[in-house]
């Protein structure tokens, strides 16, 4: 898919160049067509392709973990523990592995993807203009709509009597999955380091 | 040459300048594998290479208006 991308944006290069060199070529039809299509068409398509390859790569968890500040958040999720529910989700693929932090901290909504580069685009700000928060915080703390896309129907977390009997208060986000003392061992990026990995293949 | 045509060469060379920069810019977001190439994209690369098609469409605007008016 990006090579296609990269093959549009070359081919776009070498016609603005031709149109650069010898501007007085358009003054031909033919060569207004070409023009048309190399100064006009083709990059309005590399904005949009180069957009879509974007969006889909800063779903990758390589990609989350190439910022410094979440470096440690990477590495938590190979902690040798299954009490951490990052790490749980990861080592068994109950989460797609290379889509791991997206999977979790999407919002799985129609605009979800947009409001989440834009939540991305703040960081970034944070980073390299303002002082980044320490501990790192999710704006309006961990939605269980996040955990229920996945566990809501799923017979083993239905069929559990603790889930069926507060399935309301967890619906409706009044009690949240992870801090309520349930399952509340999500990163703890500040002591992972200290504490044992697990290394695939082992 | 007329005037008007060396000013519609003149947006059509800016034109060129301004998209080839765009899309080098992009073709180095899409290698550079780091959050701060989206910025480089969305914010540098992806507004020269806009800012290239609308300097295009204003030559195309150009090259109508001599014609209309040597019709009148």
């Amino acid at each position: 898919m990006v090579g296609i991308l990269v093959c549009q944006i070359v081919l776009s290069i070498i016609l603005a160049a031709i149109f650069l060199v010898r501007p007085s070529l358009t003054t031909g039809r033919a060569w207004k067509i070409v023009a048309f299509i190399g100064l006009c068409v083709l990059p309005a398509l590399c904005i949009v392709g180069g957009m879509n390859t974007h969006m889909q790569r800063s779903e990758q968890a390589k990609f989350c973990t190439s910022c410094h500040a979440m470096e440690n958040y990477g590495k938590s999720l190979y902690l040798n523990d299954p009490k951490y529910i990052p790490a749980q989700h990861f080592q068994n693929h109950r989460v797609p592995p290379d889509m791991a932090c997206y999977a979790c901290h999407t919002d799985y909504t129609i605009y979800g993807p947009l409001k989440d580069k834009l939540k991305g685009l703040t960081r970034i700000y944070m980073q390299y203009v303002s002082t980044p928060p320490n501990p790192i915080t999710i704006p309006g703390g961990f939605k269980n709509a996040q955990c229920l896309h996945c566990h809501a129907g799923a017979r083993d977390f239905e069929e559990n009597p603790v889930h069926s009997a507060m399935m309301s208060t967890l619906t409706s986000n009044q009690l949240s999955c992870i801090s309520s003392g349930c399952h509340d061992s999500a990163h703890d990026a500040s002591q992972v380091d200290h504490l044992k990995m697990w290394s695939p293949g082992q | 040459m007329k005037l008007s045509q060396i000013g519609i060469q003149r947006l059509l060379r800016i034109a060129s300048v301004l998209v080839i920069l765009g899309l080098g810019l992009e073709i180095i977001s899409l290698l550079w594998f780091h959050p701060l190439s989206f910025v480089l994209f969305a914010f540098v690369a992806a507004s020269l290479i806009g800012l290239g098609i609308l300097v295009y469409l204003a030559s195309l605007v150009f090259a109508v208006s001599p014609l209309g008016e040597n019709r009148g």
